[in-house]
């Protein structure tokens, strides 16, 4: 199964990339997704981290299933 | 600016919303709320003027703008990114909170993205209330919120060089 994980701001400039695909073997709690992206971009580290499970902000308990949409970012900064 | 076709136009924005609002039309369907995402420049006084409703005395709007000097440190301009999807949804959010918490009638958020200038509006808040003092603490209350949640980032840009701002650590 698939999911997309979008970057914003620092975390695009940080991973070089707006968007990734991953790959997953089966249906597993968000926190693992969100584990395995900071492992492949270990740049994300330095950075104090939020993430979204379909446009909701995400605890890491969420299941992530087939084609749900993930994203990462930094605290915001809008207004 | 190229990177400004990532954004959606006005139009967009505002189809959003509306859908958005026919999914709890009950809620919604007697006030004038409104809240959007756009790269065009903003009309600070003709988005406050879009609620004006009968019943209330007063409208509280916070113009927010591009400060030059950041203590001594000069910016040039800013640049604004948004996840724009979920920004309209927190925005709606906030609304619906804000009417829970305070006695007020109608508000009104528009956001802008891109890059802007010293001194150019980066966001509205109008918020319309009966009675003016309720008006100023929505007003308050959602700018604050709309800082902490609503996933909007700024980059500075400085003649020696550009940073992301990283919010505080508060959601």
């Amino acid at each position: 199964m698939k999911v997309q994980v979008l970057f914003f701001g620092a975390t695009a400039d940080a991973t070089g990339k707006r968007e990734i695909e991953i790959d997953l073997a089966e249906e597993t709690k968000a926190e693992n997704v969100f584990r395995r992206i900071v492992r492949d971009f270990p740049q994300l580290e330095t950075h104090s981290l939020l993430f979204a499970v379909n446009l909701e902000y995400a605890s890491g308990e969420e299941i992530i299933r087939n084609g749900d949409e993930l994203a990462v970012f930094t605290h915001v900064s809008g207004g | 600016m190229a990177t400004n076709s990532r954004f959606l136009p006005m139009s967009a924005a505002v189809e959003m919303h509306k859908t958005e609002d026919q999914k709890s039309n009950t809620q919604t369907r007697k006030s004038k709320d409104f809240y959007e995402l756009t790269i065009e420049p903003l009309d600070v006084g003709a988005i406050a003027r879009r609620i004006v409703p009968e019943t209330c005395g007063a409208t509280v709007t916070l113009d927010g703008y591009v400060r030059q000097f950041t203590k001594t440190r000069e910016t040039l301009y800013l640049e604004y990114e948004g996840y724009e999807p979920m920004a309209l949804k927190e925005m709606e959010k906030l609304i619906g909170q804000a009417r829970g918490q305070f006695e007020i009638a109608s508000v009104g958020i528009v956001h802008r993205l891109g890059k802007l200038e010293i001194g150019e509006t980066s966001v509205v808040i109008s918020v319309a209330a009966p009675h003016r003092r309720h008006a100023f603490e929505a007003c308050e209350w959602l700018i604050k919120e709309l800082k902490r949640t609503v996933p909007i980032w700024k980059k500075e840009v400085y003649a020696d060089g550009e940073v992301w701002v990283e919010g505080e650590s508060s959601k």
